[in-house]
């Protein structure tokens, strides 16, 4: 008897221990990358054009000592010194950077953005507070990152970013200083060679922009974001690639083009994007009065103003007047075609297939997430890293569809609150969704609009995948559809929109220098 | 939001009458956690069938909550109002031995919110995970006045649907396997008193959402997520009446996560929360004499203190038939 019990116990001990072994995932935290090869060095990225700065040349960066000077070979020996003596930590933070931060700093963005992505509640009175930016730690906590305000502090991050560098292109090819490792064979340099000069660090342009813009943008982080440009500036002397003079000329450039930036930022129309309710109500009544329909909230409580109605006015990238990319006006609500599509949703919802409910939540991207434009972020992130681009391609990259995607999101939302479409569950009786109804007007689909934008700036840096990335904006814009919270015309004209208004950026892009 | 629903069946115990054979067992104390179903199917009580005997359970459970906690702050929210979620739960226990049984169970649930509520979502159905435990009797002596009982059970869960665990308040489970080693120690007077008591760890595997990036205080690339392991606490007060036909019973049950984030400010919830609740419940069974092997049970619970957890009250309703596959012949005429 005793026997048959150790047995009995043995075995589920056995069993526990399987179950142990076989369930461990990996769960990464960030884009597995380390340093790489770049492609390109773009010798002549100098001569580029930037967005927001005149040329390379407008910021002043002075000429470096020279690499034989004793004043150069003292850093060099501060660079020996700190590389010599690196903790464990030093190490994990200079592999985690890589030499290519700019993809590190977009993903502490999009964390950012995912953190701040909640919508505020209703009081206990059912009133609603927004967040204030005089007031940040609120409640409720200032900002808000829903999709407008993502797209925008990814742009101007970004934007800062490509201005940056091209003019740490100019003064790196003009100085011709050469990198630590390059200059002393003691020295190993942490990531695969380059043969960029070092003067300015490129790397501290990138921190210290990203640094500044995310700050604005998220001020409760100033310390954590301090903290993460410190590593990243430790980082960059102990890889081997930089003295400490490169990076405080890097330094001056970023905080010059950030300085550029915010001053946009503060004068773009975003401070009155979120309208008191009587400007609110206006923008209702004055779409009733020309279409016969308006958009209801339908939360509980009512939230008494939709999401930033006159997002649609902040001032564009590359498009003077967002009138003249305003889309062909949505069904009238008697119409076939209308009526059609109420069919059309009631069916979906009625047979829910695996294959939908998996598309509309994958590119869901809602409340608590990194939204549609920080999802484009993390899938070029992954096409920059698999194509080897440079730092400078990166963030051109970067910059090019963050503005392509704030001018599409911009665009958006003027034909969301000119038109003051109806949602489906305002118009069908009873309906039910699988995905969440945003509090804002349906027409045009923000989520098709947004991707359509990323996409084409994607296709246009890598042709080879444009066929894909066209295909998953068309993915993202039914998923609205299949989540039950947006209608067919919503998701197709706004893919046409989100394609015009890209074209734009691009044609700019097209002419920055770069392609020639 | 996570939430939780908890179930108390038993078949009847009449251990010492072979005859009658009424199932003394079972299913004790199946309890279901929604979000974190696991514990759902794992047989809890101090119970043993004899062997080649088989029980049957049936059973119907309401639920539902209109609040629920927010990390540690108890809260409303009208973008769900009240959710209800039902469940079917067939279930068989059989002895293998006379101190060792085996168990399955598959729950049906249904999720919805009561109307008007703010959100539009629709609930979601289907069944839930196919759960398997073993449990065995080490030790059983008369002690005192009564008899002293160590029981222990293994049980693992998995998801039998493709239902979606990253869809709160209205998935239907938690989406992961799930392994659980449970101790029970109980004693029982010769009065028909008894107390119990429980300890168990739950170790659950990752359940796959149909995103690939989450924030769970920072941010996670993958479909993956990682469901929180648990301890369980409990505590039983219980007594047999009517020559051991009514068994009434007072409960106390704990779930701890040992790992986990809270839920964000009016956001949903998610299968990584760290769950803790609370949980006080009675049951009341009763076994016919006039119809051997045939139970009835009823039971109510709710949840008065938690953590990432709603406050869950559940009622439910159970039909329990046990019989003897191989020699019921034999067993009635060895009773007479």
């Amino acid at each position: 008897m005793n026997k048959m019990r150790n047995k009995i116990l043995t075995l589920i001990s056995a069993f526990a221990l399987v179950i142990f072994a076989s369930c461990e995932k990996d769960t990464p935290r960030y884009l597995p990358y380390e340093g790489y090869s770049f492609t390109e060095l773009n010798e002549n990225g100098g001569d580029w054009t930037p967005v927001l700065e005149d040329s390379g040349a407008s910021i002043a960066v002075d000429e470096p000592d020279a690499s034989d000077s004793q004043a150069y070979q003292d850093e060099l020996a501060e660079v020996k010194e700190a590389m010599a003596n690196m903790t464990p930590e030093q190490k994990k933070a200079v592999k985690y950077w890589t030499n290519n931060p700019a993809i590190r700093w977009n993903e502490i963005a999009l964390e950012l953005i995912a953190k701040y992505n909640l919508i505020p509640g209703p009081n206990d009175d059912g009133t609603y507070t927004l967040p204030n930016p005089a007031n940040p730690e609120g409640p409720p906590a200032f900002p808000f990152a829903h999709p407008p305000y993502a797209c925008r502090a990814l742009a101007y991050m970004s934007v800062a970013q490509f201005d940056g560098l091209i003019t740490a292109w100019h003064y790196k090819y003009e100085y011709n200083r050469a990198a630590p490792y390059q200059l002393d064979d003691a020295i190993e340099y942490a990531y695969e060679g380059n043969n960029i000069p070092s003067y300015p660090s490129d790397g501290a342009v990138i921190a210290r922009a990203s640094r500044k813009i995310l700050t604005a943008m998220f001020p409760l982080e100033a310390e954590y974001l301090q903290e993460m440009e410190d590593e990243n500036l430790e980082s960059l002397l102990l890889s081997g690639g930089y003295v400490m003079s490169d990076i405080d000329a890097g330094l001056v450039i970023g905080d010059a083009v950030s300085a550029t930036g915010l001053a946009r930022a503060a004068n773009d129309g975003m401070k009155n994007a979120q309208t008191p309710k009587a400007v609110s109500d206006s923008i209702k009544q004055a779409a009733y009065e020309r279409f016969g329909w308006a958009w209801d909230n339908l939360e509980i409580p009512v939230r008494p103003v939709g999401l930033t109605p006159l997002f649609g006015k902040v001032t564009m990238w590359s498009i003077a007047d967002v009138e003249s990319v305003r889309p062909i006006p949505p069904p009238q609500l008697d119409s076939q075609e209308f009526l059609d599509d109420v069919q059309l949703l009631k069916d979906y919802a009625r047979n829910m297939t695996d294959e939908h409910r998996r598309i509309a939540n994958f590119w869901q991207d809602g409340l608590g997430t990194y939204t549609p434009p920080g999802h484009w972020n993390r899938i070029a992130n992954e096409m920059i890293v698999k194509h080897k681009l440079n730092p400078l391609q990166t963030t051109r990259t970067l910059a090019y569809m963050n503005m392509a995607i704030m001018d599409s999101g911009i665009s958006c939302w003027d034909a969301k609150y000119y038109y003051h479409y109806p949602r489906p569950i305002q118009m069908i009786e009873n309906f039910e969704t699988i995905a969440g109804t945003p509090n804002f007007p349906s027409y045009t689909s923000g989520h098709s609009v947004f991707s359509a934008a990323a996409s084409e700036v994607l296709a246009y840096i890598f042709p080879d995948e444009a066929a894909k990335v066209r295909g998953w904006a068309e993915e993202a814009a039914i998923s609205r559809v299949y989540g039950g919270i947006h209608w067919s015309f919503d998701a197709f004209v706004g893919t046409d929109q989100g394609r015009e208004v890209a074209q734009y950026t691009i044609d700019r892009a097209k002419a920055d220098g770069a392609d020639n | 939001m996570t939430f939780q629903k908890l179930f108390r069946h038993r078949c009847p115990r009449h251990e010492n009458k072979v005859a009658p054979t009424l199932c003394f067992l079972v299913l004790g104390l199946t309890y279901l956690v929604l979000p974190n179903s696991l514990l759902a199917q794992t047989p809890s009580d101090g119970l043993m069938m004899p062997s080649k005997n088989v029980c049957v359970l049936f059973s119907y459970d309401m639920g539902s909550f209109d609040r629920y906690w927010e990390g540690t702050k108890l809260r409303s929210n009208e973008t769900i109002a009240t959710v209800d979620q039902n469940m079917i739960m067939p279930m068989a226990a059989i002895g293998i031995l006379d101190n060792l049984n085996f168990y399955v169970s598959l729950p049906y649930v249904s999720t919805e919110s009561s109307e008007p509520n703010g959100g539009k979502f629709t609930g979601a159905r289907g069944f839930q995970d196919i759960g398997f435990a073993v449990k065995y009797r080490p030790f059983r002596e008369e002690v005192g006045n009564g008899r002293l009982s160590a029981l222990v059970t293994a049980g693992f869960s998995t998801p039998i649907s493709n239902y979606l665990s990253d869809y709160r308040p209205y998935s239907i489970g938690s989406g992961a396997p799930e392994f659980s080693l449970r101790g029970i120690g109980q004693y029982q007077w010769n009065n028909g008193f008894y107390i119990r008591a429980a300890l168990a760890h739950l170790w659950r595997g990752y359940t796959e959402a149909e995103r690939d990036y989450y924030y769970n205080n920072g941010s996670y690339y993958t479909a993956w997520m990682d469901v929180p392991n648990a301890v369980t606490y409990e505590g039983i007060l219980g007594k047999w009446f009517f020559d051991n036909s009514l068994k009434l019973e007072l409960s106390y049950f704990s779930l701890n996560s040992t790992s986990g984030d809270d839920i964000r400010a009016y956001n949903a919830a998610q299968p990584t929360n760290k769950v803790e609740f609370d949980r006080v419940g009675f049951s009341a069974q009763y076994f016919f004499k006039s119809i051997k092997g045939l139970g009835v049970v009823a039971y109510h619970n709710r949840i008065v203190d938690g953590r990432n957890a709603p406050k869950m009250s559940n009622t439910g309703f159970g039909i329990t038939y046990q019989f003897n596959v191989i020699k019921k012949q034999t067993d009635e005429q060895d009773a007479q």
